[in-house]
């Protein structure tokens, strides 16, 4: 049912983040040996790296694209305390100690986090060039590029102080540009005392500032990532939290007196599923682009996906797992090997998937 | 259908290791890569698996049957016969009953040729090859025999609700051997054809799937077709009552004759008529449906559903069409498959017993991608099959049902290089999620030559996704600029409305010109039209342009004048004005004329304004006094006019 | 008026096809060039009667992979044919026939005809053929001339425009006419050094794509433009200020137009709706004014063309028709070609 092919990665240390650039045609990559990669794939559909370099000085924890329409842009955190922009510049050879073909320039660093930084999305294109922040130090920091066309202008719009560590954070991707923009930003602090530790907050046209909507307060436990889906169009927004069991919630504005008098958003907060399947503590959680599938990832070292059937519940559909046994020296089988009775091209130029092994088990899978 | 999960291998001793996590791609594929969660406040340092293995990112994606060459045809084929189907629906002023049934009888027609296809390719490969192909054939076999019966059940109209001649003309069909055997023999050399080691089983064969005729015809080539008893049995099968609709008679009326007759084979049967020929006995035995007889020819059907159809047709002729459900056990009973049945055999008894919902939770499950429950879904739906659910099944929505199976398969085929056209005619269909979904998948699409980005820009368009297009549009102008082509940039900007970008553009054709002294372009300068106005910068370029045409042409007084309303607007940008300044001092000196009092005042007022542009520092003096020249010089001609 | 359809299922999405030229004017062999997969290929194909169930059905008959889309494809006679890539390439094929099995070699190839200065290679969008004479124009805005004999580029005009080039075609051995993006027309004089264009004008007032290109096959000077928003528009080179007449035709953006080859008052068009359309000046045969081109007359042309359809609409683009004698092949984005036989060709 699945088939895969094998990029070699060749970063030096594990890779903490993979990201695709809109069209899935460009691959970044950024790891614990500090550095950053970027991959594109060939006419023939073989990845290879462009670019290589030396993005931090310490593990880079997240590496994301920006909008195609803002030019080849990447932003990366890191456990240096600092963030960064990256533009992609034509022309140049690649300066030293840089590997690759394309030359990654760095635009700005951002500085201002005390601590490190865990999470960098960039906002919607609807509202223009934006960046989000969040540190171990509990501050999300909202930046933007007043003029798109610079990016090494960044300026600090807003600092929003979250009494606990924040560990992850989303944009809402499906507001429009007259609803007031949404984040969700989770805290991996490890006290249940101090409540909740999921936070949705609002940008409020009235005062000008990110106000807190709504702290959900059925998840205690720490929070490793958080994901809101894109909205085929649904009344309410769809959240993932990957905590010590995955869970997804429906956020569901409501309006009432309070609402329309605050101008701020009122959210009933509804958990739509919660699954044990991973037994044990999850630590990503990832939509597809139509937000009907969810791809969560463990410390059971699996990887599960889970679907919502058209009565609306959810349910697991597959699972992926390492297993060194397996391993076989060469692809065993090409996805285009059906003939037609007439010559076939040679394949080694083209990318090679070979099918995944697969073995059915019962729903509980043993803890080990 | 909650079952087995599966579980799919990674083969990577360091995924294993550590665990794993994902990413997905847009638009259907997932990368997996060896992850290990670091916490934050641990010290910052290399992983225990620094350097010691290579880590590998692995790309994932569905292997789609459909997306195989030999079956792609498939998809393009039922997609026309899909859409058909929506136009039919459409269209009140037609049949939908028998339209609905054309269409499955077309949908059946794309199978088995793709059937031939197969059967066709398997000769030409070996070994693997060979292995997979047949599996395709099995699939696909199944699918047309399931869909047949569904076709039969479920949206045909049966008179009478009497199902068994189309029954029998569905097992005729997927069991063919009988036919071809007895055509064979009948076309041979007919002298002692019970010589042929096939005659009994074909007599058998055909016997059990009601072709009493071909039954009779064989016999009628046996050796012994002149004794008393052969003759004896073709009496009998002549006389054998077959029930017709149209025919006039009565249901009641035939059970009577049906009655009478297998009354007196009994008799006769019993009157030990039929001994000297066991196989004959065993023939009679079996019109009167005598359980001993039925049990020991089962070995002779494949499948219960042989045995069904035939089983019927000697004992209960006028079934009708909701009463096949509880028959169909009882042969399933009978062949002892209860515990072995296989997929096929699930369906196939969920549709007798008329349970839609379950066949279509068993279709899904027959493959990984969903062409077949779609598209019958899809038909069955139309054809009012499933709202009858509505009613039974708490929380079943037949439309929510039928949209979500259309909005998969429409989203997987998005996800494929050249069937995204096709992924969207069914997206299409999806009343309350399709606009959406496309809306998120199409600007994905990589736009990889300007003739793809036109049928992308298209079908945004066809569908009014106006700031979809427009995206498109500037990346397009993005990547152009990239690549130094900013004409090209310049149009796409245009094209996609983005006033600051245009600006931008617009900004760097001046740029260049300050700094090498041409304007790029021309041509596309030349022919600006009425899309200047898109942005302020833009306007300023294309009037600049036409200033300097005016200058190299000789018309100094139109190029004077434009110079000056140039001055006197507000869009000219600031790094700029030393250039148009620099521009005027030849038009200030020269011998004619150009630039009336008023004129010049506009340029000294200006200049006082900008005096402070370091540009102009050296040519300020001279800027002065050849404004103030002119300005004499103009008023004095200006004196002598009045 | 009656004709017959046939359609084949090719699991390619066929960008161009052509009709290989035979002796007798009786073609049946023909080539399809597909796009957007992950490998393309050009196909020979021979049209065979089965006289049991009154069916024409094409057989494959040579596959040739070819990387990138083919944006063109011409034959120069019936042994060669040039195909364009869109990663900016061109290729002399020859269709070789030994000990009775036809295959397609490459007999030329001309790489890197077209690039962007970033290095990123260029879509070669279309070309035109005189002779043994071949233009290419691509994305980058560029022009080269090369010749059948030779790998070597005879002349390349780097800059020719500053938009991408789309459509080309040759007005007299030496002048070819090419369009752009923004819907600029240039006339070249290739025996000029200069690397501008001799003229310059606009389809229309707004920016309109031209799409494709066509000359009236006795009146070399009519050209005739199809283009994204699907009308018509005919010039007459001869006084070029504007254009004689322009017809809003199709839905959708027209993918293909050309006259008949032995009845040039016919004209057959496609388009990205999924349409495809026989043009005729009506019936009656009196109608030939003077001696000019219905073409070229001014207004009421509306009133003297009558249109068929010749299929019902696909839904999908049609991208590319051939004609030969009565019969029109089309190739299409349901991955499928058709034939059209029978078509009433008024004298």
């Amino acid at each position: 049912m699945f088939e895969a092919q094998e990029i070699n990665a060749e970063h030096k240390d594990l890779i903490h983040d993979v990201a695709y650039d809109y069209y899935g045609d460009r691959m970044a990559t950024c790891s614990s040996d500090q550095y950053v990669k970027v991959w594109d794939h060939n006419k023939d559909g073989k990845w290879t790296e462009t670019s290589s370099f030396k993005a931090h000085s310490g593990s880079v924890w997240k590496v994301t694209w920006a909008h195609p329409e803002f030019g080849q842009v990447l932003a990366t955190c890191s456990f240096d305390r600092t963030a960064a922009v990256w533009e992609e510049i034509v022309g140049d050879t690649p300066g030293p100690g840089e590997r690759g073909t394309r030359h990654w320039v760095r635009r700005t660093n951002l500085v201002d986090s005390r601590t490190s930084v865990t999470d960098i999305k960039f906002g919607p294109k609807i509202q223009g060039l934006q960046l989000a922040t969040c540190s171990a130090e509990g501050i999300i920091r909202i930046y933007e590029a007043p003029d798109v066309m610079n990016l090494s202008q960044w300026t600090l719009q807003h600092e929003v102080q979250c009494k606990l560590a924040c560990s992850c954070l989303s944009w809402n991707p499906s507001l429009s540009k007259m609803q007031p923009q949404m984040l969700a930003v989770g805290s991996d602090d490890a006290n249940p005392a101090n409540g909740g530790k999921v936070f949705i907050y609002e940008y409020s046209e009235n005062t000008r500032r990110w106000t807190k909507l709504e702290t959900i307060s059925s998840i205690t436990e720490p929070v490793n990532d958080i994901s809101f889906a894109p909205n085929l169009g649904r009344s309410f927004h769809l959240l993932a939290v990957a905590t010590k069991d995955v869970r997804i919630l429906h956020l569901t504005p409501v309006e009432d007196v309070q609402s329309i008098q605050s101008g701020l958003t009122k959210l009933e907060v509804e958990s739509v599923a919660q699954f044990e399947d991973h037994n044990s503590t999850v630590w990503r959680v990832c939509w597809n682009i139509t937000g009907t599938i969810l791809a969560t990832s463990g410390d059971d070292g699996c990887v599960r996906m889970f679907k919502m059937n058209y009565i609306k519940s959810w349910k697991p559909v597959a699972v992926l797992k390492g297993d060194g046994s397996h391993v076989t020296s060469e692809p065993q089988k090409t996805a285009q090997a059906i003939p037609s009775g007439l010559q076939m091209p040679p394949l080694s130029q083209t990318a090679r998937y070979f099918k995944l092994g697969s073995i059915s088990q019962p729903r509980d899978v043993p803890w080990h | 259908m909650e079952g087995d999960l599966k579980t799919f291998i990674i083969p990577n001793d360091l995924c294993r290791r550590t665990g794993l996590a994902a990413s997905w791609t847009p638009i259907n594929q997932m990368s997996v890569f060896a992850y290990e969660k670091r916490n934050v406040r641990q010290k910052d340092g290399p992983s225990n698996f620094a350097s010691s293995q290579p880590s590998s990112v692995f790309l994932l994606r569905q292997h789609v049957l459909l997306f195989q060459p030999i079956l792609r045809k498939l998809v393009n084929e039922s997609n026309g016969a899909f859409l058909n189907l929506q136009g039919v629906i459409s269209d009140k002023t037609l049949d939908h009953k028998s339209e609905l049934l054309k269409l499955s009888r077309q949908y059946r027609s794309i199978v088995r040729a793709c059937l031939e296809d197969l059967q066709d390719d398997i000769t030409k490969v070996e070994g693997e090859d060979k292995e997979t192909l047949q599996d395709y054939i099995t699939i696909f076999y199944s699918i047309e025999c399931i869909w047949h019966l569904c076709e039969i059940l479920f949206v045909d109209t049966i008179p009478g609700n009497i199902v068994l001649p189309l029954l029998l003309d569905w097992v005729r069909f997927h069991f063919p051997k009988h036919e071809r055997n007895a055509a064979n023999m009948l076309s041979g050399d007919l002298i002692g054809l019970e010589a042929n080691p096939e005659f009994w089983p074909t007599v058998i064969g055909s016997l059990l799937q009601g072709r009493v005729k071909v039954v009779r015809a064989l016999l009628k080539q046996h050796s012994a077709s002149d004794s008393h008893v052969f003759r004896l049995v073709d009496q009998i099968l002549k006389a054998m009552p077959v029930y017709n609709v149209f025919s006039g008679t009565s249901v009641s009326e035939f059970n009577i004759q049906w009655r009478h007759w297998t009354v007196d084979v009994q008799s006769k049967i019993d009157a030990k008529m039929f001994v000297t020929s066991p196989n004959l006995n065993l023939i009679m035995r079996l019109v009167v449906g005598e359980e001993t007889a039925w049990t020991e020819i089962q070995s002779h059907c494949e499948t219960w559903y042989e045995l069904l159809a035939a089983w019927l047709f000697y004992t209960e002729p006028t079934v009708k069409i909701f009463e096949v459900g509880q028959f169909a056990k009882h042969c399933i009973t009978k062949m002892r498959m209860r515990n072995n049945m296989k997929h096929l055999d699930r369906v196939l008894l969920a549709a007798m017993e008329f349970d839609v919902l379950q066949v279509i939770k068993e279709i899904q499950h027959m493959s990984e991608n969903g062409w077949f429950v779609t598209h019958l879904t899809d038909l069955l739906y139309h054809a009012g099959k499933l709202s009858n659910l509505e009613k039974e099944v708490e929380t079943f929505s037949a439309e929510k049902l039928h949209e979500s199976f259309l909005l998969d398969y429409g989203s997987l085929l998005m996800g494929h290089k050249s069937l995204w056209q096709v992924g969207l005619s069914y997206l299409d269909f999806c009343p309350t999620e399709g606009l959406k979904a496309i809306e998120l998948i199409l600007p994905r699409i990589p736009l990889e030559t300007e003739a793809k980005t036109q049928k992308i820009l298209r079908e945004a368009k066809n569908r009014e996704l106006v700031h979809v297009a427009q995206s498109i549009c500037k990346v397009q102008g993005m990547k152009s600029l990239k690549r130094g082509r900013l004409g090209n940039a310049l149009t796409w900007a245009l094209k996609s409305q983005d006033g600051p970008f245009t600006s931008f553009l617009a900004d760097k054709f001046l740029h260049e010109y300050t700094k090498d002294g041409k304007l790029a372009s021309t041509d596309l300068l030349d022919n600006l039209g009425s899309c200047m106005l898109a942005s302020d910068r833009l306007i300023f370029l294309g009037k600049y342009y036409e200033f300097h045409k005016l200058y190299q042409s000789g018309e100094y007084k139109e190029a004077a004048n434009l110079l000056v309303s140039l001055l006197a607007s507000k869009i000219i940008p600031n790094y700029f004005w030393y250039v148009l300044f620099i521009e005027a001092i030849p038009l200030l000196e020269s011998e004619e004329i150009v630039f009336s009092s008023n004129d010049t005042y506009t340029i000294i007022h200006c200049l006082e304004e900008k005096e402070d542009l370091p540009e102009l520092k050296d040519k300020i003096e001279i800027l002065r006094l050849a404004a103030a020249r002119n300005l004499s010089r103009a008023l004095t001609y200006e004196a002598q006019l009045v | 008026m009656s004709h017959n359809l046939h359609g084949t299922f090719v699991s390619q999405k066929v960008n161009k096809i052509r009709w290989r030229p035979d002796s007798f004017n009786n073609s049946h062999f023909f080539i399809t060039g597909s796009w957007d997969d992950d490998q393309n290929t050009i196909k020979l194909w021979d049209f065979q009667e089965n006289e049991e169930d009154d069916d024409i059905y094409p057989f494959l008959v040579a596959t040739h992979n070819h990387n990138g889309d083919v944006t063109e494809a011409k034959f120069l006679n019936p042994d060669y044919l040039l195909a364009s890539s869109s990663f900016g390439s061109a290729r002399l094929i020859k269709i070789e026939n030994k000990y009775n099995e036809i295959s397609l070699k490459d007999e030329i190839t001309w790489d890197h005809l077209h690039y962007f200065n970033n290095k990123e290679c260029s879509p070669c969008n279309s070309f035109a053929l005189y002779e043994n004479d071949i233009v290419t124009v691509g994305e980058d805005g560029r022009i080269n001339l090369l010749t059948a004999q030779s790998k070597l580029i005879v002349r390349r005009i780097d800059e020719a425009d500053s938009c991408s080039l789309q459509c080309v075609i040759f007005l007299k051995h030496n002048e070819i006419l090419t369009s752009n993006l923004r819907g600029q027309m240039k006339i070249w004089d290739l025996r000029s050094k200069e690397k501008t264009a001799i003229n310059t004008f606009m389809l229309s007032g707004d920016h309109v794509t031209p799409t494709c290109l066509t000359f009236h096959p006795t009146q070399r000077h009519l050209i005739i433009a199809g283009d994204d928003l699907g009308s018509l528009t005919t010039w007459d080179l001869r006084h070029n200020t504007y254009p004689v007449n322009v017809l809003n035709a199709h839905e959708g953006s027209i993918s293909e137009i050309q006259f008949h080859p032995d009845n040039p008052d016919q004209l057959f068009s496609c388009s990205s709706a999924g349409e495809i359309w026989h043009w005729s000046t009506k019936g009656k045969a009196g109608i030939t004014m003077e001696d000019s081109n219905i073409w070229l007359a001014p207004d009421n042309i509306k009133n003297k063309l009558e249109v068929f359809t010749l299929m019902p609409n696909l839904g999908k683009p049609i991208n590319s028709l051939d004609l030969n004698r009565n019969r029109i092949i089309c190739g299409c984005d349901n991955e499928a070609i058709y034939l059209i036989n029978g078509i009433t060709l008024y004298n």
